[in-house]
């Protein structure tokens, strides 16, 4: 839309009517801001000089009314709305690729209340996570939703995109923590899902919205469980000759049902890499980490349980400390410098799939990765941990991609294609907690099959007008 | 271009979410430019394209930063957004585009005159003159800190030239200052003066233990993330008898009210008030419970939009102490 045009001011006026003038921002400084998110695409746009799209207003609400009444606007003028939590997506889930409204949700950050009787905490879902870790820790709770990007992202965002903790090997991702949503439809009208999740009265609606990426409405509010806060916590490293001993010994401590906390494999060249850059732990082969928490007498047993599976095969016990240390840096992997960072190109090739085809995943990608792509890394480590698989926290990178800003982004994602399409053969599933957003979006319709057409259905029903964040998961968008 | 010396800084901010949660007027205005990634995409397109530096909106995101620097202290890496910020100020000053309030606070800031009143082993430089016994004291106005905050370096300068030749005067080798923002610009740079912050004066003085109550400590940007944190403050108040109450959610975020921009409510005052009533918002579970601040300036503002607050600053806790 052009700025300037009697139109746009219309639109202006009726949007600060419903939030206020101050809530309404139009102005360059806050419009670049909402431009890029974390998505290499973006970023690397910007770098090479070029501008990437903004929206058209960036609109504050402060309450669930407000919200109805901006969707409302928006489906009068059916003009586009992008709900934004704090932007740290990595799919590209909040871009406002045809300008439009970028609802911010940020300031809807309240925590309502905390039932100590049910342990949950109810709060609007725009809260910044660390904070709502903080409020909830200073209630003596914790909400164990630890994901790296707990100080960059909100509620939302993470229900919006299936997110996940580092814990979530015992504490589950966010869609375990969910007991429900409160949501605004894209046509402006108020819902809430059932009180619990688990029942028998039809299909689960809070599902519906788990993982929609603000293309079937904006979620309001969230009620979470919360959890004590463990009297121990404890970590244990060993280091593998191979990705794949570790990978039987990671495996042999879920399918033996322990509860491990957290477990993390890294393979050789990650090893090599990250965890001796970070970490400062030097060593060759397959670093694997595993944690427990909770009662201490209960730790030590199932710590003792793990560790003896890990001695079969490991070449080296590396002690606690060096699972401490991993604990204790957990972030840093994700600060500058640390993190890759522009002119190179990278990208995280998210996988899931069960303990029989994981390793099968992981040598397509890399295969398919270093054979087409000679001038790429390929780097991975298993991350979130289930009773029958695990997830895939693969990574290409490029450290000299073309300048050219069409070139590169030609490059990147015809790399992102042929591994995801060689996961998907091997049963991989993209993808596990990052989403599809404007990156995988095209992926979708091969990745369901038929099923697509359900998901299609349900978004032309509930958004006919198609303005809830077009473009993305596959949905359609308003062209070009 | 002075933000171009900062390239390390804009490389490593403009794509990085790591320390958004403790941008404190982001905090407050929740818009993705008040965070060091918005500021530092700001910076990184002036830097492509110098033209930028006019824009009006842009100028507007880098005068509003609070400059708490907890972002710094936070980062792993220690990334200095701040320095990235203050470099950006400068810029603009020098191509001649500072905010017309801006302009005008400086010119009332280039007028700072000052004069020392009395001779002493130790030159003090604060309002609280009554409890430094032998001292001579130095007033005027700020030393040259709020104008290169500002951005205003040679101004800057001028006011400090003139601030040490009054510190020279005086003959005194040690300067007892009380504003942490005066004390982190004045530390180090006075040649041949020990600068010292007046807590450590007045716990080395020894302060009577008066009646325990419980207070909360409010930690000063300057002295908590740009000097490291020295313990003087807390073990001074410990010694009046004061047991400190942990306060907000956390430890990392600052609750100066916009401390470390050092004439924030003078440019901001709604920005401010913002800032403080985030702090009254916190300390509501805490009635009746006393806030001690470091500096005058946070008092103030907090007193401003809440005139009931139960705020004093560190001398004051002193002088009641002694009272
Ligand atoms: C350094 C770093 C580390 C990361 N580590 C992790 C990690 O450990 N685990 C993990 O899961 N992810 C991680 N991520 C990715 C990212 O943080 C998550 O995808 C997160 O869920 C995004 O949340 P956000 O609030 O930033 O959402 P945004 O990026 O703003 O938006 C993401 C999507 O959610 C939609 N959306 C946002 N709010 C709402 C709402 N209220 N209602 C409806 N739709 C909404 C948007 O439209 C968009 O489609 C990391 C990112 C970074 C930058
Ligand atoms: S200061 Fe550090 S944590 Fe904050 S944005 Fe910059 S690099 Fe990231």
């Amino acid at each position: 839309m052009t700025p300037k045009n009697y139109l746009y001011e219309m639109i202006r006026s009726e949007l600060t009517w419903a939030v206020g003038d101050e809530h309404v921002q139009t102005n360059d400084a806050d419009k670049l801001g909402h431009s890029i998110d974390y998505y290499w695409v973006p970023e690397c746009w910007h770098d090479r000089g070029e501008k990437p799209t903004p929206p058209d207003f960036v609109v504050h609400p402060g309450t669930t009314k407000e919200v109805a009444e901006i969707l409302k606007i928006a489906n009068t003028h059916k003009i586009p709305v992008i709900p934004w939590g704090g932007g740290s997506g990595s799919q590209g889930g909040a871009l406002p690729i045809y300008g439009g409204i970028v609802l911010d949700m940020k300031r809807m950050n309240k925590v309502l209340e905390i039932d100590p009787v049910s342990m949950t905490v109810t709060a609007e879902v725009g809260i910044n996570t660390q904070h709502l870790e903080w409020e909830v820790e200073k209630a003596g709770y914790s909400t164990m939703h630890f994901p790296a990007s707990i100080a960059c992202a909100t509620l939302g965002g993470f229900i919006a995109h299936r997110g996940t903790g580092v814990l979530s090997t015992k504490y589950g991702k966010i869609e375990d923590m969910i007991m429900s949503l409160e949501v605004v439809t894209p046509t402006g009208e108020i819902i809430n899902t059932l009180p619990v999740p688990r029942h028998a009265s039809g299909p689960a609606l809070t599902e519906l919205y788990l993982g929609s990426e603000g293309t079937l409405g904006v979620v309001t509010r969230a009620v979470m469980k919360i959890h004590p806060i463990p009297a121990s916590r404890k970590f244990h490293a060993f280091l593998f000759e191979t990705m794949h001993d570790a990978m039987t010994a990671g495996s042999k401590i879920m399918t033996s049902r322990l509860r491990p906390c957290v477990i993390r494999l890294y393979d050789e060249t990650e090893t090599a890499k990250l965890v001796k850059r970070v970490l400062g732990i030097d060593r060759k082969g397959a670093y694997l980490v595993f944690g427990f928490d909770g009662p201490e007498k209960i730790v030590d047993l199932e710590l003792e349980e793990a560790c003896a599976i890990c001695a079969k095969t490991a070449s080296e016990d590396l002690g606690t400390e060096a699972g401490q240390t991993w604990w204790d840096h957990r972030y840093k992997f994700f600060y500058p410098p640390y993190m890759f960072h522009m002119p190179q190109a990278f990208g995280t090739l998210d996988t899931v799939a069960t303990f029989s085809n994981i390793e099968k995943v992981y040598w397509a990608m890399k295969n398919v990765v270093q054979e087409n792509f000679p001038q790429a890394t390929f780097i991975g480590h298993f991350s979130h941990w289930y009773d029958w698989g695990c997830m895939l926290y693969a990574r290409f990178i490029i450290d000299e991609p073309p300048k050219d800003p069409s070139e590169a982004i030609a490059l990147y994602n015809r790399i992102w294609d042929m591994a995801i399409r060689a996961a998907i053969r091997e049963g991989g599933v993209i993808n596990e907690h990052h989403g599809v957003g404007l990156k995988l979006g095209r992926i979708m319709r091969d990745l369901y099959g038929p099923a697509f057409g359900v998901l299609e259905s349900i978004k032309k029903t509930l958004d006919p007008n198609n303005i809830m964040n077009p473009g993305k998961m596959g949905f359609p968008g308003k062209g070009i | 271009m002075h933000i171009e010396k900062n390239l390390d800084v804009i490389n490593a901010c403009r794509f990085c979410f790591m320390c958004r949660h403790l941008d404190p007027v982001g905090n407050v205005t929740f818009r993705e430019a008040d965070t060091p990634r918005g500021r530092a995409l700001i910076c990184d397109r002036i830097r492509m394209d110098a033209a930028n530096l006019s824009n009006a909106d842009f100028i507007d995101t880098l005068y509003r930063s609070a400059l708490s620097a907890a972002n710094r202290f936070h980062c792993v890496s220690s990334y200095d957004e701040t320095g990235l910020v203050l470099a950006a100020r400068k810029d603009i000053v020098e191509a001649g585009l500072a905010p017309v309030a801006v302009a005008a606070l400086a010119k009332t800031l280039e007028k700072a005159a000052f004069s020392v009143k009395g001779k002493g082993r130790a030159l003090y430089f604060g309002p609280t003159p009554e409890l430094y016994k032998g001292c001579a004291t130095l007033t005027g106005g700020d030393p040259g800190k709020a104008l290169a905050v500002l951005g205003f370096e040679a101004a800057s300068k001028k006011v400090f030239a003139r601030f040490k030749k009054a510190v020279a005067a005086s003959g005194c080798k040690t300067l007892v200052v009380a504003e942490p923002s005066a004390f982190e610009f004045l530390h180090g740079n006075v040649p041949g003066v020990k600068v010292v912050h007046c807590a450590e004066v007045l716990k080395d003085q020894g302060v009577k233990k008066a009646r325990a109550r419980k207070a909360v400590y409010l930690e000063s940007d300057f002295l908590k993330n740009y000097c490291g944190n020295p313990s003087a403050a807390r073990d001074l108040l410990a010694q009046a008898g004061y047991t400190l109450l942990p306060f907000g959610t956390n430890t990392e975020e600052s609750y100066a009210v916009g401390e470390g921009a050092v004439v924030y409510d003078t440019l901001y005052p709604e920005l401010a008030e913002r800032l403080c009533q985030r702090v009254y918002a916190l300390a509501e579970g805490l009635a009746k419970t006393r806030f001690i601040t470091a500096s005058q300036t946070v008092k103030d503002t907090l007193k401003k939009y809440n005139p009931a607050f139960d705020v004093i600053t560190l001398e004051e806790a002193v002088s009641l102490s002694q009272a």
